[in-house]
């Protein structure tokens, strides 16, 4: 925490001093072990520009991981020399274009001069190879070091152990590095992670006696002068910024390939840093955060937290489903109770409205049939007991006791006749009429919602202000309906691509009186059958028993009004009836 | 057993039961009367011996229907013929009941002699079938008498075969067939080789 308020510190006075020298070029470099070895790796380099380009001042900025990136971010820095892994980062976050790479003496060649060399204590044989570690404590700088752990990083993952989990503790030391050496050498850890070279540097300068410590997993074929445990990565990048001048880096990288070695330093060529991508992509690391495929190796690192999760996720789904289930059987239960009942409703509605209608159109028709069937039984019987008493009379000695037994059973036959007659005159039996003053056009309203869904349109022509009439509602929603059923059937006779045409129904003044028509488009009727349609038991259809509009006269009769019909030559025929006004009735 | 007719009712009502009894009574035709199909079917009538008769029934009747009850009848064998009584006008009805293997129909309301014509039709119908019927019970009764040689030589002859041809086919005599067929003739009781042929074609066109 410390250590990185130093670095933090470090920033804003470089940076601060960075600003104030305006025209000044900021070079960034990442101060791993601190600014003053930092100045004293990268001042020689800096100088060297400073006298390439003399147009220039080159002003040093040591940063460390976090404040190099904020560094950029801010572009209070216009180049950088940073570690591969750093640069790639900046590269994928801030389009950093690195213009060299670093070529250092120590190093067999740029390309392959970053690594990693893990060590144990020489002692220490029971931990043979990276594998081995699992469990055991290792020493790292920091966890965000590129040659001090993330290249290790990518090796003991290759050797199936996972540094943060399978270790029994990651020991961050901290730098500098030398550090790491003393944690393997008291024992405080198990093994460490020491950048490439390392190792060499401080055996040549006697801080490790040779055979002290040994490498695990060592690479044999290395480019590198080093004992090595991983595969090698370029060298450190110099990298220009995006907002850097075009000219001025390319001023930079040209000074800095001319730039002679100095302290076993020189630049080269830019190399190319695919293989640093490919480790942070494997890491999941820098520019390759843990997205989508992180996920398989997060589910095989925490599979059995991942089964309860899953056994606790798949129970809550199944729980959610069932419930979800049960609501919607639940709800379809409901709605269809609810859609039963309300077809229930209208059935109920609907053979209501036909039985009223059955009872207001038919009943007569109904009852005539009825009356027939049942008297035709006795009627029968009495005929053959008749006929049977002649047969014996004619006999030449006629049987005494079966004729009386015959005349008795004709006599309980016609009983039985006027009982069915008796029956049926109570059944029939006419309610009173009940007058009131009513609206004309309510009846005409009320009777067609009574007629129901008519197979034939129905155009209504109420007319305005009508007075009230003295009638039996029922009577006349009888007599209306009666009228509506004889038009329907007129009209459906009409064949339909001559089309019938819409039934009218019609209210209005007429001569001081109250009138309704019933106009439809049928076949109309002959003159004679005009004259005779409201006497009773004529009829022009084939089941009709005559008797409706007979009964509509008489209703009509006795309100006072009148009910006739007109036909047209061709086709329609036209029904009226009038009722007194409900004033004038009182004032006769 | 009798011979006099018996005419079998059944009709729901009871005044129908009654009058049309009374009426068959008048020309003297006895009369049992049922207010049921199953009471029918239940009755001791419907077993041998047949006395001549019909069955008198009406189309509705409540319960089991007259078209139902017709049915069953024909399920049965029954070979007394029915007369189905139907309401007026209900052709489909009647059409329905003579496919269904009724000797006739009639309308109600009928006149007292209609409905005699039809009881008496039908039970000089029931005559000729149980005559018939009788008829094909002897002649099975006169074949039974007949040897297996006998039977063969008279399979031969309705065949159209001489004599020669028959003692050739059965490898005997002339004489010897002349005796079988003699012999045989005489037992089936026919005059002639016609009436042989009659006797033995009647059964077979009966249904």
């Amino acid at each position: 925490m410390l250590r990185s308020l130093g670095a933090l510190f470090a920033v804003l006075v470089w940076g601060a001093s960075a600003l104030a020298e305006t025209g000044a070029v900021r070079v960034g470099v990442l101060a791993y072990q601190g600014s003053e070895r930092a100045a004293r790796d990268w001042e020689p380099t800096l100088a060297h520009l400073e006298r390439s380009i003399p147009d220039h001042r080159f002003v040093m900025v040591p940063l460390d991981l976090p404040g190099m990136v904020l560094a950029v971010e801010d572009r209070r820095v216009d180049f950088v020399i940073t570690n591969p892994g750093n640069y790639v980062t900046l590269e994928a976050r801030f389009a950093v274009t690195r213009i060299a790479t670093l070529e250092s003496d120590a190093a067999g060649s740029p390309a392959a001069a970053v690594g990693s060399t893990v060590v144990r204590r020489a002692d220490r044989t029971d931990i043979a190879g990276l594998a081995d570690l699992k469990g055991k404590r290792l020493a790292v700088v920091s966890t965000d070091a590129f040659g001090g752990f993330q290249i290790a990083w990518r090796e003991m993952e290759e050797a199936g152990l996972r540094p943060f989990t399978d270790l029994r503790e990651l020991k961050v030391v901290g730098f500098p590095m030398e550090g790491v050496v003393a944690a393997v050498r008291d024992g405080s850890a198990d093994a460490g992670v020491l950048r490439a070279c390392l190792l060499e540097e401080l055996a040549a300068q006697g801080w490790v006696v040779p055979g002290e410590v040994a490498v695990l997993g060592e690479h044999p074929a290395s480019d590198l002068p080093c004992r090595v445990s991983s595969r090698l990565y370029p060298d450190w990048p110099f990298a220009r910024l995006a907002h850097t001048p075009r000219d001025l880096a390319r001023q930079v990288a040209a000074a800095l390939l001319t730039m002679p070695t100095v302290e076993g330093k020189a630049w080269t060529a830019s190399l190319d840093y695919t293989t640093v991508h490919e480790l942070f992509r494997t890491l999941h690391i820098g520019p390759y955060p843990r997205t989508p495929p992180a996920l398989e190796e997060l589910a095989h690192r925490n599979w059995h937290w991942l089964a309860v999760v899953g056994a606790a996720v798949l129970w809550w789904i199944i729980h959610a489903a069932r419930v979800e289930v049960l609501v919607r059987r639940r709800t379809a239960e409901l709605e269809r109770e609810i859609a039963e009942r309300e077809r229930a409703e209208a059935v109920a509605l609907r053979l209501r409205e036909e039985r009223d209608q059955l009872s207001r159109l038919g009943i007569v028709g109904e009852m005539a049939s009825n009356i027939a069937h049942e008297l035709n039984q006795p009627l029968a019987a009495i005929s053959n007991f008749a006929h049977g008493m002649t047969r014996i009379l004619d006999a030449p000695a006629p049987n005494m006791g079966l004729l009386r037994s015959g005349a008795r059973s004709v006599a309980e036959q016609a009983e039985r006749a006027a009982a069915i007659i008796q029956r049926t005159r109570g059944f029939v039996r006419r309610r009173n009429a009940q007058r009131s003053t009513i609206d004309i056009n309510a009846v005409v309203t009320e009777t067609l919602s009574l007629f129901g869904a008519p197979a034939v349109p129905i155009q209504v022509q109420l007319g305005d202000a009508l007075p009230a009439v003295k009638a039996d509602k029922v009577e006349l929603q009888q007599v209306l309906l009666n009228l509506l059923q004889n038009a329907v059937e007129a009209t459906l006779e009409v064949a339909p691509e001559i089309g019938g045409g819409d039934i009218t129904v019609r209210t209005a003044r007429f001569a001081g009186m109250v009138m309704l028509e019933v106009r439809d488009a049928g076949p109309g009727l002959p003159a004679e059958a005009v004259a005779k349609m409201f006497e009773p038991f004529y009829t022009t259809k084939l089941d009709g028993l005559g008797l409706g509009l007979s009964i509509c006269r008489t209703i009509m009769e006795r309100h006072g009004g009148r009910i006739w019909a007109e036909a047209k030559p061709d086709r329609g025929l036209t029904v009226r009836f009038v009722l007194p006004a409900a004033a004038e009735e009182e004032a006769s | 057993m009798t011979d006099a007719p018996l005419v079998l009712m059944v009709d729901d009502d009871e005044g129908m039961r009654a009058s049309v009894g009374y009426l068959l009574a008048s020309v003297g035709i006895a009369c049992e009367t049922f207010a049921s199909a199953e009471a029918f079917l239940a009755s001791p009538w419907l077993r041998p011996p047949l006395r001549p008769g019909c069955i008198l029934m009406d189309v509705r009747m409540p319960s089991m229907s007259g078209i139902e009850l017709l049915r069953h009848l024909k399920e049965r064998g029954c070979k007394r013929p029915v007369v189905m009584v139907t309401g007026h006008g209900d052709v489909p009805l009647a059409v329905t009941a003579l496919k269904a293997g009724a000797e006739d129909f009639i309308e109600k309301p009928y006149k007292d002699q209609t409905l005699l014509d039809a009881v008496n039709a039908a039970i000089r119908k029931c005559r000729l079938v149980l005559a018939r019927s009788a008829g094909r019970d002897a002649v099975q009764a006169r074949l039974a008498q007949l040897s297996r040689r006998e039977r063969e030589v008279l399979t031969l002859v309705l065949d159209g075969k001489q004599n020669k041809e028959i003692a050739a086919a059965l490898n005997i005599s002339i004489k010897t067939v002349e005796g079988h067929r003699q012999m045989a003739m005489e037992k089936m009781r026919a005059r002639s080789v016609a009436e042989l042929a009659r006797m033995m074609l009647a059964p077979e066109d009966e249904g």
